[in-house]
């Protein structure tokens, strides 16, 4: 009852500034119950798209104690109470107060666990196995290079952890993201074609071959057309590149964090 | 062309009914069966169905409404308070209502709205913040106002009313705010509240002993989907959601009455006449709103007066509807909580289902089974139909303080796993699925069956389909454009038979050509 008045309130104080905003720091920083009253705020508002353990899934990994939307305690405060424009993260300041967003903002830095210490590889190795030996990009954009058949890698080090990383070169079946699942269809005369999807609705499919070609089929004039949860990347690149050779590769992807 | 032949049912159907070219309640009759007489377009000529006119409504937001046609008229409500009349020849708008929400409200799942309800060239609709309005049709103007409760406190409102002789009924949402459900009749000339129903029992009263200390107090029990009338019977049938906190029972032991229940009330009083309870003790978030669909069966040689519903835990019901007894029930989808439904209507529990601190896989998945989706029953076919979400879940629990007008659902559901739907045919004399259409995603959209032989529904990828009655095979399709979350609805109009649905923020009809 009283969190509407005493939002308003808040407000009117700032007034001789013109601007109602958030402190710059957490101030429940030294509460120690915060943290676990942030955790099943988590549960409930963020577990969806971030993870029941924030660890990713739909929405980043929040493990990593680096974020999309930076890394100050009030970057995370102003990305959960405004969303984050151009991704499916939507403002919560409608639904959650200042102290409960402080709260999540407690909960989330205490589950970083900064990674990299054990790994040991070379950046700059592992983009050049990226652009060469590996055919990375043949697929994946990074910036204004590569191929936008697969996941924009650009600011893929803020997003995933090195495990998942890990998880998606050896066994890029393991979790296919979203629009990028493998479509096939088999046509009137025979001929199989597999590409990237593009749509896959009730009545039709366009999907995208290795090579980038476009197709577009209506159900009704082939012989059959499925969706797969199943990656077209090659999953050989444990055999075709060494331990030290994926440690390179990455200590360069963790390092994509593109511009902020 | 064919003429436009009209076929007259209603002594047959004991629904209150309208004119068969018009549109005039959410569910078409007072049973809710979204069957058109109408029968212009069929089988046959539905190849040939093509766009009329379009409306764009340029407001962000689902449309879930179903459109109300009448006097030339079509009239409808979208997201965040607003409503439109066009003119339904041509489309042209003659008047539109908007009315802003509060800056703060507290919703589960959008500013939508669902429709109006009309009696005496009166429309009623409910604005978000729990507001029940009377607008002039020929107009816009609101006539009256009437408040449902304080929504700094959860509540808020999204369901079309329902007019029960000189009542206009309604439900409320915000069971996920620790709110107190209720179904609510008002004269509908005055806007003065006549009677009102707790979908949630207080201590003391019967059904009270169903929860633990003062947990009623926030039980939940939204009623947020239009329920049924029967005129003959003189009751009001109304589906309640589920309980709250919804995932975490500790603080709720118990059945939680009348939560995830099918209430019969006296239209008159409002007094409880029976109510059966479909998932006691809900953990699933549940909400037992679909469609409660009146109809009189054959069974074993006997026309029994049944009430049906494709509940959301995944189970198809038949009542009886004058005692609420179980007449059969049948899973409709995979179903991993319970292994069958007792002659007494309770579940066969399967233990180890429940949400746990690190998720346990349960089918259906939260949204059900089938859930609010418009459903619709053809008596040409003797088939209702309605669509399946058929995906499990993963469900967790957690603690939570309660703090008054906040989420509180001590919960939540994990990433939905691969898959996507159905929409089907199903006997209601067995439970049986006569045919089904396989989607590739979670359907969305409602129903509407007609007496050309045909069944219209609309897809998360934004086509409106026309399928046979009888046997579910696509005729013909449409791309809106937009994700068709409401039910189509069909009228007449000049000879002509039309189709009109809302997808994406558009307004769209369609008819043979001329």
């Amino acid at each position: 009852m009283l969190r509407r008045p005493s939002l308003i309130l808040a407000c009117l104080m700032c007034i001789p500034a013109m601007v109602c905003m958030a402190q710059e720091s957490n101030p429940l920083a030294s509460d120690p119950k915060a943290a676990e009253t942030g955790r099943w705020m988590f549960r409930i508002y963020c577990a969806p798209c971030h993870g029941i353990h924030a660890d990713g899934g739909r929405g980043p990994d929040l493990t990593r104690g680096i974020y999309n939307a930076g890394d100050r305690d009030i970057d995370l405060f102003r990305a959960i109470s405004r969303g984050v424009p151009g991704t499916e993260m939507a403002a919560y300041s409608g639904r959650v107060e200042d102290d409960g967003i402080w709260r999540l903002v407690s909960y989330i830095k205490s589950v970083a666990r900064p990674e990299n210490s054990s790994l040991h590889g070379d950046a700059a190795a592992g983009q050049k196995i990226f652009w060469d030996k590996g055919g990375c990009g043949a697929c994946h954009r990074v910036g204004d290079r590569g191929s936008s058949l697969g996941p924009d890698l650009t600011r893929v080090g803020r997003l995933r952890s090195v495990a998942y990383l890990r998880t998606s070169i050896l066994n890029p079946d393991a979790d296919v993201t979203p629009g990028y699942a493998t479509v096939t269809v088999v046509t009137r005369d025979g001929k199989t074609i597999s590409g990237v999807e593009k749509n896959y609705d009730n009545f039709s499919a366009q999907l995208m071959d290795l090579s980038g070609r476009y197709y577009s089929f209506l159900r009704e004039d082939v012989t059959s057309m499925k969706r797969e949860p199943r990656s077209l990347m090659p999953s050989t690149y444990e055999q075709l590149l060494s331990g030290s050779e994926i440690d390179d590769l990455l200590t360069y992807l963790i390092s994509l964090r593109g511009a902020q | 062309m064919k003429s436009l032949a009209l076929v007259f049912l209603f002594a047959a159907l004991g629904a209150a009914q309208s004119d068969p070219g018009l549109w005039t309640s959410y569910g078409k009759n007072s049973f809710g069966w979204r069957y058109s007489e109408l029968d212009q377009i069929n089988a046959e000529n539905v190849a040939r169905l093509s766009p009329q006119w379009m409306f764009q409504t340029n407001l962000p937001g689902k449309n879930e409404t179903t459109p109300l046609v009448f006097g030339g008229m079509l009239y409808f409500t979208g997201p965040s308070n607003s409503a439109w009349a066009l003119d339904a020849l041509t489309g042209r708008q003659i008047w539109s209502y908007r009315s802003a929400p509060p800056a703060r409200l507290d919703l589960c799942c959008g500013p939508v709205n669902r429709g109006f309800a009309v009696k005496d060239n009166k429309l009623f609709k409910v604005d978000l913040q729990g507001t029940l309005l009377a607008l002039d049709a020929q107009s816009g103007a609101v006539l009256w106002k009437a408040t449902l409760d304080d929504y700094q406190k959860g509540y808020s409102a999204t369901a079309a009313p329902l007019i029960v002789k000189n009542l206009v009924v309604t439900g409320m949402a915000g069971a996920e705010f620790g709110t107190r459900g209720f179904i609510d009749a008002y004269d509908v000339d005055t806007g003065k509240r006549v009677w009102r129903f707790y979908t949630v029992a207080a201590e003391g009263e019967p059904g009270g002993e169903s929860w633990v200390g003062d947990s009623w107090k926030r039980g939940g029990g939204s009623t947020w989907v239009t329920g049924t009338y029967d005129p003959d019977l003189n009751l009001v049938f109304w589906g309640t959601g589920n309980p709250g906190p919804d995932l975490n029972g500790e603080t709720r032991r118990g059945d939680n009455l009348y939560t995830c229940s099918l209430v019969a009330l006296d239209a008159d009083t409002g007094k409880l006449k029976w109510h059966f309870q479909f998932t006691p003790h809900d953990l699933h978030d549940w909400d037992a709103i679909s469609d409660p669909i009146p109809v009189d069966l054959d069974l074993n040689g006997k026309k029994v007066k049944a009430i049906m519903q494709a509940n959301r835990n995944g189970f198809f019901y038949a009542l009886d509807r004058t005692t609420g007894k179980m007449l059969h029930a049948k899973a409709y989808t995979k179903v991993t909580w319970a292994d069958g439904i007792a002659a007494d209507g309770r579940p066969n529990l399967v233990s180890g289902q429940e949400p746990s601190e690190e998720g346990t896989r349960a089918c259906p998945g939260i949204g059900g089974g089938h859930n609010w989706q418009a459903t619709a029953y053809s008596p040409q076919t003797g088939l209702y139909y309605f669509s399946s979400s058929d995906r499990c879940m993963l469900f967790y629990n957690t603690t939570q303080e309660f703090i008054e007008g906040q989420w509180y659902q001590a919960s939540t559901a994990g990433r939905p796993e691969p898959g996507g739907g159905r929409i089907l045919g199903l006997d209601p004399k067995t439970g049986n699925t006569v045919w089904q259409f396989e989607m590739v995603s979670t359907p969305t959209a409602g129903l509407l069956a007609t007496a050309g032989g045909l069944v219209f529904s609309g897809d998360a990828e934004g086509y409106l389909i026309a399928f046979d009655a009888r046997s579910g095979k696509p005729l013909w399709r449409f791309q809106t454009g937009g994700t068709v979350l409401a039910p189509p609805i069909s009228y007449a109009l000049n000879g002509r038979q039309y189709i009109a649905v809302a997808a994406g923020q558009t307004m769209l009809t369609f008819a043979l050509p001329k």
